[in-house]
């Protein structure tokens, strides 16, 4: 079960990515894009190592019937860049999406999080926000149940001028883990896939940001796990290319009433839950 | 008022391959006595301009000269030093930051020969460390080797709420601001003219830019109304509205993007959705709308999906 093991070891597999990343910082600064078109993503010079590091010699599939990224092709917001990673299948018993990859290949940590979906999260898709060091590929690549790895790719230009990927104030630190719920509709339907965003405070430092202390540990969301009356939805492993007060949104299948529970870990070892017992027909948060 | 050094050739066209060529001369404007103020363009910035993109000036007193932001590049710097030169040989006692921003701080390296200290709110180092370098290097990304010799100056000289600066019979008040425009923002006040230096508090026709919080920007807006200025220093552009009513068309725009993000957020909208339809009737009254709106409205949905 070569699947299983790669499932569990994910979040090393995040992590060498991270060491690989701190090794090539010392060597020398990242080669400064400016490319004004599009270049092809195959030959992409940054995607090799990466690709070799995550998945080895693994075949990695054309991915646009399975998986999609979808995002806008100006990164207003270099801080904040919303990215929808969207499943192309249905989310069946026989055939799903167990994990989807996310990767701003020219990132200074370029594995941004790996999602890992069951049957029971009706749909395999989640929309996050991002930060863009610079313009940069971004690649999903789902892993099917049966093993196989597929991807897609989008362009993005990094915003200009004085728009940064950090943080833009302080987190209170009395609001830190604080966390909503939002849904997309006004109440629960029971039996099909509903979507719901998970809102985190939190900075999620980025530990490469200017000087920061190599003393400290940079403090960042690295888990998510989401189960709905026990079963589980939706966990991740993510990092610090994840805007500050990360936001997730995704899709759960309810078959009756339940409890929809997450729970969050940072890199201080902090863990933050939060609850919301969801019935038919009884208001949600959302607006 | 009086247009002092209006030289025929305002850059010299700087050829990205070779050394940067030096600003040939700086146009300044006298808009009240002793405080001169020099306009950056609306353009992005490019090896073209320079960098040469926000509004900053200086205030000369008996004693010293303050500086009040210093470019987009060390070149623009240089040239404002050498445009200073024109006006006193007083010395440069004082080079205040107004806030984090690249079009405003890069050329702050041309000042250290003067020795002076530089004035920065006590968020300017915190905000420079986590951007300084990502902001040196999309620099070196837009500019080419025009950007030689632009660093990040440290400021020497931190505000919590307010410094008064004694340039020799003129008293100039340094207020650091909540987070507004950005977490560290910094406005000038010359007592003895009545000048008010807003720096990117006050956006005139270039659109408004939020990177630190909308409903704190509205916020600081609301008490400026209130300062009284016979004179005012917006951070790009320029207008014959009087004060504070040039106030008001950044305030409208602000509010109305507050208003709309807040329908968009009631119907559950995504920010992407958000994004895509919040304050598009304020696109005619602005410019570089498209380079910045959007970016306000992610930060605004970002903000204000926390409200109760």
């Amino acid at each position: 079960m070569e699947d299983a093991v790669v499932l569990s070891r994910s979040g090393l597999i995040l992590c060498a990515i991270f060491g690989l990343v701190l090794g090539g910082l010392v060597l020398g600064q990242p080669a400064l894009a400016n490319e004004k078109a599009e270049p092809d993503p195959a030959k992409s010079e940054y995607w090799e190592p990466i690709r070799k590091l995550m998945f080895g010699d693994r075949e990695i599939l054309d991915g646009k019937d399975v998986i999609r990224v979808y995002l806008a092709t100006r990164a207003d917001d270099a801080s904040t860049v919303p990215v929808t990673v969207k499943a192309q299948i249905d989310q069946t018993p026989e055939r799903y999406i167990k994990t989807i990859y996310v990767v701003v290949e020219r990132n200074p940590s370029p594995a941004s999080g790996a999602f890992h979906f069951t049957p029971e999260s009706g749909r395999a898709q989640v929309e996050t926000r991002l930060r863009f060091e610079d313009f940069s590929h971004v690649r999903a690549i789902a892993e099917t149940n049966d093993g196989k790895l597929w991807m897609s790719s989008r362009w993005v230009k990094a915003a200009g001028g004085c728009s940064a990927p950090s943080a833009k104030n302080r987190v209170p630190a009395a609001l830190l883990g604080k966390m909503k719920f939002k849904f997309e509709e006004e109440t629960i339907k029971y039996d099909e896939p509903n979507l719901v965003q998970l809102m985190i405070r939190h900075p999620n430092e980025s530990p490469l940001a200017g000087d920061f202390d190599v003393t400290q540990v940079a403090e960042f969301v690295r888990s998510v796990s989401v189960t709905y009356d026990g079963k589980v939805i939706m966990t991740a492993e993510v990092d610090f290319s994840i805007s500050e007060n990360p936001s997730f949104r995704f899709y759960f299948t309810p078959h009756g009433k339940g409890e929809l529970r997450v729970e969050v870990e940072d890199t201080h070892d902090k863990r933050f839950v939060q609850s919301i017992t969801v019935i038919e027909g009884t208001p949600l948060p959302g607006g | 008022m009086a247009v002092l050094a209006l030289a025929g050739a305002r850059f010299a066209l700087a050829d990205v391959h070779a050394a940067p060529e030096p600003i040939a001369s700086l146009d300044l404007t006298e808009i009240a006595p002793g405080n001169y103020v020099h306009y950056g363009t609306h353009e992005e910035r490019s090896p073209g301009n320079l960098g040469d993109n926000a509004n900053i000036g200086f205030i000369v007193g008996n004693r010293c000269v303050a500086v009040i932001d210093t470019g987009g590049s060390a070149a623009v710097g240089r040239a404002l030093r050498q445009a200073l030169r024109r006006v006193t040989q007083l010395p440069v006692c004082y080079v205040v930051l107004t806030h984090v921003h690249p079009d405003h701080l890069f050329g702050a390296t041309a000042f250290r020969e003067d020795n002076p200290q530089f004035v920065g709110h006590t968020e300017l180092p915190r905000a420079l460390a986590a951007r300084g370098k990502f902001y040196a290097n999309a620099l070196k990304r837009d500019l080419g080797d025009a950007a030689q010799g632009s660093e990040v100056v440290e400021p020497t000289r931190l505000v919590k709420d307010e410094l008064v600066l004694d340039l020799g019979g003129r008293s100039v008040r340094v207020h650091a601001w909540p987070v507004a425009h950005t977490d560290n923002d910094l406005t000038v006040h010359d007592e003895q003219t009545g000048t008010l230096w807003l720096s990117d508090l006050l956006f005139v026709d270039h659109t408004p830019v939020v990177d630190g919080s909308i409903l704190g920007f509205i916020k600081v807006l609301e008490q400026l109304r209130e300062v009284p200025a016979s004179h005012f220093v917006p951070g790009h552009g320029r207008t014959e509205t009087p004060w504070p009513q040039a106030l008001d068309a950044e305030l409208r725009y602000l509010k109305v993007i507050v208003a709309q993000t807040r329908l968009a957020l009631k119907a559950r909208k995504t920010i992407q959705e958000a994004v895509d339809t919040v304050g598009y009737s304020e696109e005619a009254n602005w410019v570089n709308f498209e380079q910045f709106h959007r970016r306000n409205v992610t930060s605004a949905y970002a903000e204000l999906e926390w409200e109760e």
